[in-house]
């Protein structure tokens, strides 16, 4: 698979986790997605994608 | 119906020679480009969250924004070095107002050893500890490792950042982890007969330390079950190559090393080629500064290190002070575009030496030495080898006012003042005053008695 179709599909799991963050009211869910999540910014952040420095900072535009 | 195979990787993942081929081999103009993008992002995080840098930066009349190319970067965000984090550490512990994060963000912390004088406070969030661990795999994947691997940890764990990365690295890998810690030197011994692991985490001299006992008690551990040794801590196989030789033998296996900085990063993963490491540029950017001028060296040329960790979130070390000397290459045949440093660490800035596993730095034994009544200003540090481990002796004139009585209650006062602020037993010697070499310019003070092979090439 191509790296920016790999990072497109990465991006597209974030937001699906945002989506189930927003909703989510059990603190170990909660926890389980953002580790998630930390894992998926970081899948990106080593694809030499754009990404900010932590996975919070982005969370304003993406939760 | 059948399930399919259970599997860690992929077969075309567990075929790669590259933890990551696309970054570990990314041309640098790619890397550069990425590079400048994280900097940025790290002034405007560490100007906004810590009151360290927004005070640096206003004191340079700089703003994150002024940063626009990595130039810009290495010019004009000052060098910041360890002492400036322990005094800020001291005024208002644990962190001073060094932390970016809300302590709760704090997952886990480490220490320095404290060599200099007082341990720097080292806190990683939990995606520092993530990415920090990440950087040992790079090696672990170039030397061969994978996770059917079983590692040995034969270390007692305590504080210290360089086993604690090793430990979330392998775990990131998937290998199965063994810890030895709390043994002694026969029960590391018997556990790896029992346990049979097959990659061993340790400090270098620690490494030939097991395998002399072993022969002690009868025991070839070259035949062992070990494949991989993995070592970071003090200079290990790829600054020393007469040690990698000794512990390739003792062992019967391939010896590894990364070069880590406690504070930093595992920073540069030991090169498959054995000659030297590459800086992780996916966690660190690093440039070369000559110590006297402060401008940049060229590449080939020997230099301070100079690096910005993209781990420290919890506490970010922008432009940081290490204080290592290294000969940096932007090319390698093993085909990564990571600068490597040939020979890893050359020497450092500070005249450090490392005994047993434990930086001792000259300032700090001089520091104790100047306060002991009846110490003179002549004294010398011996540096020896024996038996697989540095040591140091300390050597000191008491002053001429001292009866030779009253020589051997000094020289045990220096050793137990010496173990209370370092960690590491010395063996201090008193000798008749006016038997030290006298010099008329800057006074030689560490006497290297190691073999060559077993120095740090600047050293040597």
């Amino acid at each position: 698979m191509e790296t920016q179709d790999q990072a497109k599909l990465l991006r597209h799991a974030r937001e699906l986790i945002a989506q189930a963050l927003a909703g989510s009211e059990l603190p170990q869910i909660e926890a389980i997605l953002r580790n998630a999540d930390m894992e998926l910014h970081w899948a990106l952040w080593n694809l030499g994608e754009p990404v900010a420095l932590r996975p919070e900072l982005e969370y304003r535009t993406t939760r | 119906m059948t399930s399919p195979p259970l599997a860690t990787l992929s077969p075309e993942s567990a075929g790669s020679p590259f933890w990551n081929k696309l970054t570990e081999t990314m041309p640098r103009e790619k890397l550069d480009a990425l590079h400048l993008q994280r900097v940025q992002a790290l002034c405007h995080y560490a100007y906004e969250h810590t009151r360290f840098y927004r005070r640096k930066f206003d004191a340079a009349g700089l703003r994150p924004s002024d940063i626009r190319t990595l130039e810009d970067f290495k010019r004009k965000v000052p060098v910041t070095d360890k002492s400036e984090f322990i005094h800020l550490q001291q005024e208002r512990p644990p962190y001073g107002d060094t932390l970016a994060l809300p302590m709760d963000f704090v997952a886990h912390h480490c220490e320095t050893s404290g060599t200099t004088g007082v341990p720097l406070a080292i806190p990683y969030s939990m995606v520092d500890s993530v990415r920090y661990g990440e950087s040992w795999v790079y090696g672990f994947w170039g030397l061969g490792i994978r996770p059917s691997d079983t590692f040995y940890f034969a270390f007692g764990w305590g504080n210290f950042a360089g086993f604690w990365s090793a430990y979330w690295g392998a775990r990131r890998l998937g290998c199965r982890v063994i810890s030895g810690g709390g043994l002694d030197t026969k029960g590391h011994i018997q556990a790896i007969q029992r346990m049979k692991p097959t990659v061993l985490i340790s400090t270098p001299t620690f490494a030939l330390r097991i395998a002399q006992v072993a022969r002690d008690m009868g025991v070839d551990l070259s035949q062992s079950s070990i494949k991989y040794t993995y070592h970071a801590g003090e200079p290990g196989p790829t600054a020393l190559p007469g040690m990698r030789e000794q512990i390739e033998k003792a062992w019967g296996a391939k010896a590894g090393e990364l070069l880590g900085i406690a504070e930093v990063d595992a920073i540069a993963p030991g090169c498959p080629l054995g000659d030297g490491v590459h800086v992780n540029e996916m966690n660190v950017f690093s440039w070369s500064m000559d110590p006297e001028s402060g401008g940049e060296v060229a590449d080939g040329e020997i230099g301070e290190n100079i690096v910005t960790g993209y781990a420290n979130t919890a506490q970010p070390l922008l432009n940081y002070r290490t204080h290592d000397l290294v000969r940096r290459r932007s090319a390698c045949s093993c085909a990564r575009t990571w600068a490597k440093f040939e020979g890893a660490v050359l020497g450092r800035t500070d005249f450090m030496v490392t005994v047993r596993g434990t930086n001792v730095y000259q300032t700090a034994v001089e520091n104790i030495l100047n306060q002991i009544e009846g110490v003179s200003m002549h004294y010398e540090l011996v540096l020896t080898h024996e038996n697989g481990n540095d040591g140091m002796t300390v050597r000191f004139e008491p002053e001429p006012s001292v009866t030779p009585e009253k020589w051997d209650a000094i020289a045990k006062d220096a050793g137990e003042r010496i173990h209370q602020a370092l960690h590491v037993r010395l063996n201090v010697v008193p000798v008749a005053p006016v038997t030290l070499p006298r010099f008329e310019l800057k006074t030689k003070r560490i006497i290297d008695q190691r073999p060559k092979e077993l120095r740090r090439a600047l050293d040597r």
